[in-house]
């Protein structure tokens, strides 16, 4: 009698155990018959800290890029596992390796922080598999020595070096004063400002370096400016520190006489409404503005908009151009390690199709145009308006 | 003389503004500290929520009654949490002070994250109220009028609370406990009462301190901590638990944050601490920690 029970329990556990088997094999034969091939991807950007909000521009343009592409990159069917990068590289560069080692990704895309980006070079370089930053600026991170990292962003000199060959160049301008925050990215934009804008005959007035992330009242150096003679000034910060920065120059009387200056994250996205009209009238320059004048960029506007209710910046698009030259590459590569892959990212030649306008890989990096932007109201809030297009400028460490 | 205050007249003069805001917001922490010998590290947070509650109640260009409505908002709100973080430490009355910094640590993360969670990561700025939002002239150049009104206020409230600590029962209840708990105790007065009292009120002015500061530096992520170190270096350079020494420690940190990093610009980042540490090294005890008196 125990016998006959014991054996009828271990029948509905095998029927169990059957069945659950049963129902895996479904998946995956089904899974297959669906369309073959499949890439699994990670997608690590600050989901918390006060880079969230880039992040938040960043998931959506790699998620609205795959949605106008029926969740796929070419042929390939599309995994996505996010990760959340935080603020610094003891939360970054561990949530790269958990993708890497736990998730088994393919290919990483994302990172907004330079810092962070630094940390995962050597996990992606130790597992040979694709890194394709959507942000991170620092001119060490690209340029030959890990032929793994590609980038779809900008170099912090690359952006400075063309809005001081615009400077050198302006007719009535005097001697500019230069401030940026002191650490890598503001010295890299220092260096590469001075590089083009003393090489075309500007005149330097002076240069102050904040202490990074420990200002909050900036009277000391505007005062600096003033004292000076400054007839123009460059400047570079982003996030709370442009919010901080542009309010107090204008509070401080500086805006109505020394024209301000600076890279496009001044008045980039959420900064610039935080900003109100204090912003307006700053020019600054960068690889993109929502006002681009192209196809590409106007359906990529409305498309955005029809989605997410807001309107997209530099940050949403340096992630939907990073799914789209993956697409490309994917076309071609023939496998999905990272030496194949980056073989076929040097292959893919002029992205012609991107809303910032036509762009290339040279050092892995975008060779890109840069353009002239003005902050102005119009009735939909504070737009970055184009007012030329300073030409292309190869990516500069 | 008066080219040097061309030059450096607006620093010097901003310098009392910053340290007339900084004044509001450590007064409180030297208190609680002489008070309790609890390092409350949960005032930057008060003050952050200050500032939160200024940019939700009193929007970017805030009229009068928003503004004052946000003050009195955040007053309340600020009482009603020092009352509650004094009764939790009570709790842990019989623990190591270690053990009781730590709960408020643990606390003002908490409410660090839960002001991200409702307010978002997005930086906010106030402009100050009607009236208030131009600049002036002042030494040939334009200074904003809502930070000279932050000095007659800073100046307004150094008076009230001196008074209220030297001339009142309470005052002189509240400066005997910072002098020798024990003897108090021994004289018959139930510290208790005194110490809810304190915590509520140096809250209270945490918070407006945030309201009164969301113009000059807004409302965002992370500003919790910046507040809370310029504090403690503020009471730290003073001398815990002295009215008069936050006064001096926040018009000094003011004075160096703003004429020491306008006179050393090369040297911006390190004048803070830098003075920070001439004070440990020269009079550890802060400029006014001696008259004090004996803390256990």
């Amino acid at each position: 009698m125990s016998n006959a029970r014991i054996t009828r329990r271990r029948l509905l556990s095998a029927m169990g155990v059957a069945g659950a088997l049963a129902a895996m094999a479904g998946c995956r034969s089904h899974g297959d018959q669906a369309g073959g091939k499949r890439i699994k991807v990670g997608l690590v950007v600050p989901q918390s800290g006060v880079y969230a909000t880039v992040g938040t521009d960043m998931q959506h343009g790699w998620e609205l890029w795959l949605e106008r592409h029926g969740g796929r990159l070419g042929k390939f069917e599309v995994t996505t596992v996010i990760a959340d990068e935080g603020e610094t590289p003891q939360t970054g560069v561990p949530a790269v390796q958990k993708l890497v080692q736990n998730d088994q990704v393919d290919v990483i895309v994302g990172i907004a922080a330079s810092p962070v980006a630094l940390g995962a070079q050597s996990i992606v370089a130790e597992a040979k598999k694709l890194l394709i930053v959507g942000n991170a600026g620092a001119g060490a991170l690209t340029g030959g020595k890990n032929p793994y990292v590609w980038r779809t962003s900008f170099t912090n000199a690359q952006i400075a070096a063309a809005m001081g060959k615009h400077l050198a160049g302006h007719p009535d301008a005097g001697p500019v004063y230069v401030i940026a925050p002191d650490y890598k990215a503001g010295e890299e934009v220092i260096r590469g400002f001075k590089a083009t804008f003393e090489a075309g005959g500007g005149k330097m007035a002076g240069e102050a370096k904040p202490a990074f992330a420990k200002t909050q009242d900036y009277q000391p150096f505007l005062t600096g400016i003033q004292a000076s003679g400054a007839r123009a000034t460059f400047c570079f910060f982003a996030g709370a520190e442009a919010v901080a920065f542009v309010k107090q120059y204008a509070q401080f009387g500086l805006a109505t006489q020394i024209p301000l200056y600076g890279t496009g994250f001044l008045t980039e996205a959420s900064v610039m409404t935080a900003q109100g009209d204090a912003a307006i009238g700053i020019q600054t320059d960068l690889h993109y503005s929502t006002e681009l004048d192209t196809p590409a960029n106007k359906e990529f506007v409305a498309a955005w908009r029809a989605k997410f209710n807001a309107a997209p910046s530099v940050y949403s698009v340096q992630t939907w151009d990073a799914a789209n030259v993956l697409g490309r590459a994917l076309a071609t590569a023939t496998a999905l390690d990272g030496d194949s892959l980056a073989k076929a990212m040097g292959a893919i030649g002029t992205i012609d199709d991107s809303p910032r306008g036509p762009w290339s890989f040279e050092n892995q990096s975008p060779k890109q145009k840069f353009y002239l932007r003005k902050v102005e109201k119009r009735d939909t809030g504070y737009v970055n308006a184009v007012l030329a297009d300073l030409g292309e400028f190869s990516p500069l460490p | 003389m008066p080219a040097w205050l061309d030059t450096h007249g607006i620093s010097l003069l901003n310098g009392l503004a910053i340290g007339s805001l900084l004044f509001i917001l450590a007064v409180g922490l030297s208190l609680i500290f002489g008070m309790m010998d609890v390092l409350n590290l949960a005032h930057g947070v008060l003050f952050l929520t200050g500032a939160y509650v200024a940019w939700w109640i009193a929007g970017e260009a805030p009229s009068w009654p928003g503004f004052l409505g946000a003050l009195a908002i955040a007053g309340a709100i600020g009482a009603l949490a020092g009352t509650g973080l004094a009764l939790v430490i009570e709790r842990l009355a019989r623990r190591s002070h270690l053990d009781q910094a730590l709960l408020t640590l643990g606390l003002a993360l908490i409410a660090g994250d839960a002001l991200s969670a409702v307010f978002g990561n997005d930086v906010h700025t106030i402009n100050p109220p009607a009236g208030l939002d131009g600049s002036v002239l002042v030494f040939g150049k334009a200074y904003p009028v809502y930070r000279l009104a932050l000095i007659g206020l800073g100046a307004g409230l150094a008076a009230v609370v001196h008074l209220v600590v030297e001339r009142t029962p309470l005052g002189a209840l509240v400066r005997a406990t910072v002098a020798d708990r024990h003897m108090v105790l021994s004289a018959g007065v139930d510290d208790r009462k005194v110490k809810l009292v304190v915590f509520a009120v140096g809250s209270l002015l945490a918070t407006t301190a945030g309201v009164l500061g969301a113009p000059v530096y807004g409302a965002r992520p992370g500003l919790d901590g910046t507040v809370l170190i310029l504090a403690l270096v503020v009471v730290v350079i003073g001398g815990l638990g002295s009215v008069r020494g936050a006064l001096v420690g926040a018009l000094v940190i003011g004075e160096i944050e703003s004429l020491g990093r306008a006179l050393l610009s090369n040297l911006a980042s390190f004048v803070l601490f830098g003075a920070l540490a001439v004070v440990l090294v020269v009079r550890p005890r802060g400029l006014f920690g001696a008259a004090t008196g004996a803390r256990s």
